[in-house]
């Protein structure tokens, strides 16, 4: 057939330096602080709509991201995160850095989606509110920027959300910037060992946006099927152009190929539209995903529309979600306050659970926020010794190590499949038993361990020469 | 038919139905242009804001089809809004005035839509009159697609009869050779002019009440349509009607069987396209004026 | 005092602000000034061509773009390259850009020359982004090499310095308005503008009007370049946003805020539109609302910009032709 003159022969065998760590020196049993439930402030009054933000002598982190624009949502869900995370902080007196007691101020950086606005936001933050923090941000070309400003200038950079790998490369690594979120090449190895392990699909369509990031996440995926399930078939490979119109004329080919799973790193809205055209086309393929897990455009795709889909997120854990009543508590923190008392645009479903990407923006600055408690200082260097190695235990239980050479997260991952609501409680344990009615969510997952999917080392960096995956 | 037929077959539908969408949008800023002289760079803008009020009067009244006979209508009238109070003061000021006002509202509806609707994607549910398949030579294919064709084959065809058998077609017509001669005959040119940019902003509205259901309402929604329908009416020529169709329909097919065939090259195709034409006629395929 | 006295004050007064502009304001104010003047350039180089042909052009990005990545492909893959020819580079390939198109742009005029630069800018931005392994696509290339300005033997200043930077810029760029502005004073400028109001009559004096076009068209594509270099040396990076259709409509606007008539226009349009973007920044999300009602206004009430406002004011007490003919050109 015609198409199949257009399937790339599978790439190189791309594993860039580190061998199988045969000895697995370190593990994720123990953790050098956690986030405690029971040490959190009174939450009742936190607002995002009227957030109460302390000015003077703080510890101030600015949030670099879209808030106008097109992507304007993107920033408002760092927001609440992040903010939820100072004000706990700020509630519970704050945290004593050089002998005082300071609060934490978090301050809007809007880069507007443009490299030269974030680079001059950058420098506004760093030279003139003289922020302690870069935390970033949608777009690895935009965190670049981040991550060279707070080299240049000397403070530290936190990467939460962008995802490729080159970021903390030979060429590109910096010693202020910390990538506390997962990366490409874990997500593509993660979801093909997923599949490896449950052999039930063996043909594969890559569909992914053509930019970067979109041929990092392809790449990840074929190097994991290479590697765990090499019986696996790709019988197309695709890239399209971002927020595309129409998904039609891809999905026909999609079917025409056989495929019986897709494979996307798209986000949404581009994911969204991918999914509801191919559901009103009467294709009923499972998606393998990052961010197909936005609630509204879920309910709107419907629950036979959602079924079996497959996501691996940050968040996920063993089954059932919610095991200790600390964590509990926790949720319905969160959770009431959702259904009381804030207003739009923090009152759809999307912040309904506080937790998948949300959950783990807002753990991740806890993290830096107890980093920051530990070193006892706002200096930068003292943030570095004490976050270089350092372990975290988030409020699932879950334990992410930040690797010390080139600081990138080891963490386990969770893969979980999308199943109806009556049987979400396998996952959601506690009433109502289920994530959400109108549509699919997570059911049971499936472990993908550290030492399976330890992030990208890139042998190039002088700094990992000879270290094994765990950076030891 | 065996399924590589069938699958040439669909990918020629989907051309159409793309392509069609595409007409909609850029026939109304070629009426506009044909007529009045001005490139309006805040089209692509009206065609969000009626996905928006179609959102919006879906959720009102629960019926798709007020939203599609009220939300054009909804948008035509902000668009008169803007001819009446914004664009006809700065007639004789030239072009360039005339374009970055256009790209002054353009940004003022997409600040406007943020405010009153948010950020986030808001849905459009295919009316159930119109959602599944219909089978078509043994291959299925969803009844919507079939019904935007239907639609925007619909609108042509009213246009043309509005434009060739009325009166209002014939002053229209004749306003576009030589408005002075039309206004001497006693005829009331700015509102005709208003009419025209109701019209054209109309047509802006169905075609975006034709893709809320397709696509998922929010912000950047009319990025990749207005500027394919841009580049539509530039390659068919400025102010020609029937040079915009057949291109559209091009770019349509083209996006389609790119896709299938040169997948890798498929967003470039366009682009050559109209720089290929461009060199060679640079008033684009069917156009005479600059 | 005279009025020869009071320019040579005049200039001495600026190059001394200029010349003490960092030590005034600090760093994160002589970056803003560096952008400012980027655009200036980028503005004015666009405005040669708007203003002195009437040729509107939405695709200008292309020239900034072309400079931006010459410079930056330049230094990345040729060891040991000198400052000032990376930066010839720049200005090489955007003119060079411009010398391919020429023979298809200079038949055309108004609306079909605008498309015309929108399908092709469009294109490049759309290349830059397929042509990965070159361009970089989305990430562009960043962390390039910048050499030293030096005189062998002599003096070597590491313009990565922010503040070294600033005084390379500002004399690159000045250097650059200078040129410009002798270009459009000789007879050989002053032609350009009978081309732009009454093309027929330069054609019975016996000037070829598309080769004149055509070399107003190359020179205002260098400049452009340079823009695009010094942009891309600022940043030490260059990406596909260089070219996209917001990057060929920020000469537009800052033209049009500033007045397009005038020599001075873009420039002052560069500096209010800095100064708006500063303060949208920093006191509200609302950017688009913001930049939106600003074109608006401008356009409903101060059509001719800035200058076109001031010369309105001096012409209530000195009558001219000026805005007229400012008028004229924006048509």
């Amino acid at each position: 057939m015609f198409w199949k003159v257009f399937i790339p022969v599978v790439a190189f065998a791309v594993i860039l330096g580190w061998g199988l760590p045969l000895a697995v020196a370190a593990d994720l049993t123990k953790a050098n602080a956690s986030f405690e439930v029971n040490k959190m402030g009174d939450m009742s009054d936190f607002d995002p709509n009227k957030p109460v933000i302390p000015t003077g002598d703080t510890i101030k982190i600015a949030l670099v991201a879209s808030f106008s624009g097109p992507a304007a949502l993107v920033g408002q869900i760092y927001y609440i995160s992040v903010l939820w995370a100072a004000h706990d902080i700020n509630k519970r007196g704050g945290i004593l850095v050089d002998g005082k007691k300071k609060l934490v101020e978090v301050i809007k950086a809007d880069h507007m989606g443009k490299p030269d606005q974030c680079k001059k936001i950058c420098e506004r933050m760093v030279l003139q509110d003289k922020v302690h923090v870069l935390w970033g941000t949608d777009g690895s070309h935009l965190m670049k920027i981040i991550n060279e400003t707070a080299n240049k200038y000397k403070v530290i950079a936190h990467n939460t959300a962008s995802l490729t790998d080159d970021l903390q490369d030979a060429t590109n690594f910096s010693r202020y910037a910390f990538m506390s979120s997962f990366s490409t090449d874990q997500i593509g190895r993660g979801l093909a060992n997923y599949y490896g392990q449950r052999k039930k699909e063996k043909k594969f369509y890559i569909l992914c946006q053509d930019y970067m990031f979109g041929h990092a996440m392809a790449a990840g995926f074929k190097k994991g099927l290479k590697e765990f399930y090499p019986e696996a078939e790709i019988v197309g490979e695709d890239y399209h152009k971002l927020f595309l119109t129409d998904f039609a004329p891809y999905l026909t080919k999609i079917k025409a190929a056989g495929a019986e799973v897709v494979y996307t790193g798209d986000w949404i809205p581009d994911a969204a539209n991918l999914l509801k055209q191919s559901r009103q086309m009467g294709i009923t393929l499972p998606f393998a995903h990052i961010f197909l897990d936005e609630p509204n455009f879920l309910h709107e795709v419907g629950v036979d529309g959602t079924k079996g889909l497959v996501q691996l997120s940050q968040m996920y854990t063993d089954n059932p979600y919610f095991k200790t009543p600390e964590q509990i508590k926790y949720y319905k923190m969160w959770n009431d306050l959702w259904k009381t008392k804030w207003q739009a645009p923090f009152n759809t479903k999307l912040f309904e659970h506080g937790g998948g990407n949300i959950g783990s923006y807002n753990q991740q600055t806890y993290w830096l926020l107890s980093v920051i408690e530990r070193a006892a200082s706002t200096d930068p260097e003292k943030i570095i010794k004490v976050w270089e190695g350092d372990t975290y235990r988030f409020v699932n239980g879950k334990t992410l190590k930040m690797r010390p050479c080139d600081h990138k997260a080891i963490q386990d991952l969770y893969v979980a499949e999308f199943v109806v609501p009556d049987e979400q409680k396998v996952d959601f344990n506690i009433p109502p038993h289920h994530w959400f009615t109108g549509c699919s969510y997570a059911g049971p997952s499936a472990k993908i361990p550290a030492d399976k999917v330890l992030p990208l080392m890139d042998e190039k960096l002088d700094r990992c020469k000879g270290k094994n995956g765990w950076g030891e | 038919m065996d399924p590589k037929t069938a699958m040439y077959i669909a990918q020629g539908i989907h051309g159409l139905a793309y392509g069609m969408i595409l007409f909609l949008v850029a026939s109304g800023l070629n009426i506009i242009f044909g007529m009045m002289g001005i490139l309006n760079l805040a089209h692509a803008a009206f065609f969000m804001l009626s996905a928006y009020f179609c959102f919006q009067f879906v959720s009102l009244t629960g019926s798709f089809w007020a939203a599609l006979l009220l939300a054009p209508v909804a948008t035509a009238f902000f668009g008169i809004l803007v001819e009446r109070f914004l664009l006809r003061q700065v007639r004789g000021l030239g072009h360039m005035a005339e374009l970055i006002l256009t790209v002054g509202v353009s940004l003022v509806i997409l600040a406007a839509v943020k405010i009153f609707w948010g950020t986030e994607s808001l849905p459009v549910k295919i009316p159930p009159l119109l959602t599944g398949l219909v089978s078509i030579a043994g291959m299925d294919y969803p009844v919507y697609r079939l019904f935007v064709i239907g639609m925007a084959l619909t609108v042509l065809a009213i246009m043309s009869l509005l434009l060739y058998k009325t009166r209002l077609g014939k002053i229209v017509r004749a306003a576009v050779s030589d408005a002075g001669m039309v206004s001497a005959l006693g005829i009331n040119i700015p509102l005709v002019f208003m009419l025209v940019f109701g019209i054209g902003i109309w047509l802006a509205g169905i075609a975006g009440v034709a893709v809320a259901p397709i696509l998922t309402v929010f912000p950047g929604l009319s990025d990749q349509v207005g500027m394919d329908a841009f580049v539509v009416v530039v390659t068919g020529g400025l102010g020609s009607l029937s040079g915009a169709f057949i291109v559209a329909i091009i770019f349509g097919l083209l996006s389609s069987y790119g896709v299938q065939f040169f997948s890798q090259l498929a967003p470039v195709l366009m682009f050559l396209f109209m720089a290929i034409v461009l060199a060679i006629k640079p008033t684009g395929l069917f156009g005479e004026r600059e | 005092m005279t009025n020869k006295v009071s320019k040579w004050v005049f200039w001495l007064v600026l190059v001394v602000i200029l010349a003490a502009y960092p030590k005034l304001f600090g760093l994160y104010y002589t970056n803003l000034f560096v952008t400012f003047a980027i655009f200036a350039l980028f503005s004015v180089s666009f405005n040669l061509l708007l203003g002195y042909t009437g040729l509107l052009s939405f695709g200008h990005a292309m020239f900034f773009g072309a400079g931006g990545y010459g410079t930056a492909l330049a230094l990345k893959h040729i060891e040991g390259l000198a400052l000032l020819p990376a930066v010839l580079i720049g200005l090489l390939s955007a003119a060079a850009l411009a010398l391919i198109l020429c023979p298809l742009v200079v038949r055309v005029s108004g609306t079909a020359f605008s498309m015309l630069h929108l399908a092709f800018g469009e294109l490049m931005h759309v290349l830059a982004l397929k042509l990965r392994n070159i361009t970089g696509g989305e990430d562009g290339i960043g962390g390039f090499p910048i050499p030293p300005v030096s005189i062998p033997g002599i003096v070597s200043i590491d313009i990565r310095q922010p503040e070294n930077f600033y005084y390379f810029a500002v004399v690159c760029l000045g250097i650059s308005l200078l040129i410009i502005w002798f270009f459009t004073k000789t007879p050989f400028g002053q032609i350009q503008i009978g081309v732009r109001d009454n093309a027929k009559r330069i054609d019975y004096l016996g000037f070829k009007v598309p080769q004149t076009k055509a070399v107003v068209y190359v020179v205002s594509a260098a400049f452009a370049g340079v823009a695009g270099s010094m942009y891309a040396l600022f940043q030490n990076l260059i990406s596909s946003a260089a070219l996209n259709v917001l990057t060929s409509f920020a000469p537009i606007t800052i033209t049009m805020i500033g007045g397009v008539g005038s020599f001075f226009g873009p420039i002052v349009g560069s500096g209010i539109f800095q100064v708006i973007e500063e303060l949208t920044s920093r006191y509200t999300e609302q950017v688009e609302l913001v930049i939106g009602l600003i074109l608006i206004l401008v356009i409903m009430f101060a059509p001719m910009g800035f200058m076109g406002a001031i010369s309105l004011l001096k012409q209530t007490w000195f009558p001219s032709r000026t805005a007229r003919v400012a008028l004229k050109g924006a048509s």
